[in-house]
């Protein structure tokens, strides 16, 4: 058949800063050949809110409001290691019970994270449903965060030393109901999903990274995991009181948007079992570390008199970060979330800088994109999970 | 938590002229180096059998006003294959140049953009070097500590002219320092 010439005009699209997926305000100048496409350059910076500049004046406490608005669906992450990183530079414990609450909340934000991924991933495929079904679970994890810390989404709840206040009388048994209705609700994603022929057309073979490219791209999370390299902060770093429970690290080998879907799947499975562990096995005890709480600049000023020690539950902002630097991390769902803070001997940081998983795993998306057709890049663009509230802080 | 094998290692084998102070805490190790040979340390410690540190975490720079080189940029690094961490900082001041390492870490080239933006410390030789975070037409570079946090403009939509304007700042409450020595103490003028 005679297939008559085209031109060779390339067409460039702009898929604006606005539009309807919810990865957020990300602006990409797309190259194309018809259909193919030659080239991707996304432009970052919309949603830049200065959050570095702002933490050098601040302190840690009036800080936290601020850092939920970071990375804004998976928050206990950030709060995590805003709250981590000035405890290993100041060497404090924190007590058993407070590491298992905080192991507890951040393994359900990890669900709640990756379920708020697998919404938007499938609707930028074309299957609408999912979409729905994702806030039906989601919702019955904001019930739990708003009984335990008072807010659905942006939870102030990490402190200097351990979590703010304890879990309410009950919460426990409502946990466990919940990881048992959602072990139903994943099987159920399982039977709609993960062998549906158009989905697995759609998806297989799209975006294949591998394993050397992986790690030097500087990738991390589920999308190194799923080419293959079983690398996980939770096991490598020894952090919280990961150790103490049983699970195991979730991985693929082909290193497509198909294994990181996989990845993320098992890796909800996972958490519920983490969570399931912890909450049989929590001890009792202190839920913060209350020594932090001594106004340490002026030697027993009268504030630290019996009398005033119900006062304010907050604790005192004079939480002197010493003249170290200090490179924190964690694994947050999207991949590997750090800070490197150097601290100055006042109450305010010198230096906090975000590394955002993001912006890190956003570097690869132009060399995946060439020689795809126009529509996967949205599929390439989901299976990578990035929010732009932390890519550009 | 970390273990040390790169850094003894590299300790050791590095020529005395590459590093000028190499430091080592409980939180991390750190060697301090000229800017004239920051690629060769960086491509040492990529490919030398030892050391294999193949992921460049992250690239910040830090502004001391006091010091005459006043900006320090921070290279955080990592090796999966030994799991190990280490820190290579160098200084440079606002005219100096550093080389780029993008051709060593692909994913270096973001963070260099983003140093150039927040700090003015610019590559020889990069891709790529244009603005990252701030606005279209922003002057200035936000994260120097001269740069005031409410910086000196702020944008507005203006009806008549239907677009978006710059104007210099006008600010209704005066900026409120937080360092007081208990939180029921009250400033000073009330």
């Amino acid at each position: 058949m005679n297939i008559p010439a085209t031109e060779k005009d390339l067409m460039i699209v702009n898929m604006g800063p606005h539009h309807p997926s919810m990865h957020g305000v990300l602006r990409l100048i797309v190259t194309l050949d018809g259909e193919d496409v030659v080239d991707c350059e996304p432009i970052l910076g919309y949603l830049h809110r200065g959050m570095e500049k702002i933490a050098e004046n601040r302190t840690i406490i009036q800080y936290l409001p601020y850092v939920t608005r970071w990375d804004y669906l998976a928050t206990m992450f950030t709060e995590a290691i805003t709250v981590n990183g000035p405890e290993q530079l100041g060497n404090i414990q924190v007590p058993k019970r407070a590491s298992y609450i905080r192991v507890i909340m951040l393994e359900l934000s990890r669900i709640a994270s990756h379920l708020l991924w697998l919404g938007p991933f499938m609707a930028d495929i074309g299957a609408q449903t999912p979409f729905f079904y994702i806030f039906r679970e989601r919702e019955l994890v904001y019930d739990l965060f708003e009984a335990a810390t008072g807010m659905r989404m942006m939870h102030n709840y990490f402190r200097i030393g351990g979590v703010a206040a304890d879990l309410p009388y009950g919460w426990i048994d409502k946990c466990l109901d919940f990881c048992d209705y959602f072990l139903t609700g994943i099987v159920e994603y399982q039977k709609l999903i993960t062998r549906n022929p158009i989905f697995l057309e759609r998806v297989e073979g799209i975006g294949v990274i591998g394993g050397e490219e992986a790690i030097n791209w500087g990738l991390s999370g589920p999308m190194l995991r799923a080419s293959g390299i079983k690398w996980d902060l939770r096991k490598v770093d020894h952090y919280e009181c990961y150790d103490e429970f049983d699970w195991e690290i979730q991985w693929q080998k082909e290193g497509d948007s198909l294994a990181r879907y996989l990845v993320r799947i098992s890796e909800m499975t996972e958490s519920i079992k983490i969570i399931q562990q912890a909450l049989e096995g929590i001890p009792g005890g202190p839920y913060e570390n209350l020594e932090i709480r001594c106004f340490d600049r002026e030697k027993d000023p009268e504030w630290n008199d019996f009398e005033y020690r119900f006062i304010s539950k907050k604790p005192s902002p004079t939480f002197e970060l010493p003249r170290q630097e200090l490179y924190a991390r964690i694994e947050a769902p999207k991949g590997e979330l750090g800070i490197f803070l150097i601290g100055d001997q006042s109450g305010f940081p010198w230096r906090w800088k975000i590394r955002p998983p993001g912006f890190i795993n956003l570097q690869i998306l132009p060399q995946l994109v060439k020689r795809m057709k126009l529509a996967d890049i949205m599929t390439i663009l989901g299976s990578i999970d990035i929010i732009m509230g932390e890519v550009d802080r | 938590m970390d273990n040390q094998f790169i850094f003894k290692y590299s300790c050791e084998t590095f020529p005395k002229k590459w590093v000028k102070k190499m430091e080592r805490s409980e939180h991390g190790n750190r060697s301090d180096t000229n800017t004239d040979y920051l690629f060769q340390l960086l491509c040492f410690l990529k490919l030398h059998t030892y050391t294999r540190v193949q992921v460049s975490i992250d690239i910040c720079g830090v502004d001391h006003p006091s010091r005459k080189r006043r900006f320090e940029v921070v290279y955080n690094l990592l090796s999966t294959r030994y799991n190990s961490r280490i820190r290579v900082q160098t200084s440079a001041d606002e005219v100096t140049r550093i080389s780029p390492v993008v051709s060593i870490f692909p994913s270096a080239g973001r963070w260099e953009r983003e140093v150039w933006d927040m700090f003015g410390v610019s590559s020889i030789n990069h891709p790529d070097l244009r603005r990252i975070s701030t606005d279209y037409g922003f002057e200035g570079h936000p994260l120097r500590k001269d740069l005031p946090l409410s910086g000196y403009v702020e944008v507005r939509y203006d009806d008549p002219e239907k677009r978006v304007v710059s104007e210099p700042i006008e600010m209704t409450q005066e900026f409120r320092y937080f360092d007081f020595a208990s939180p029921w103490e009250q400033r000073s003028d009330g």
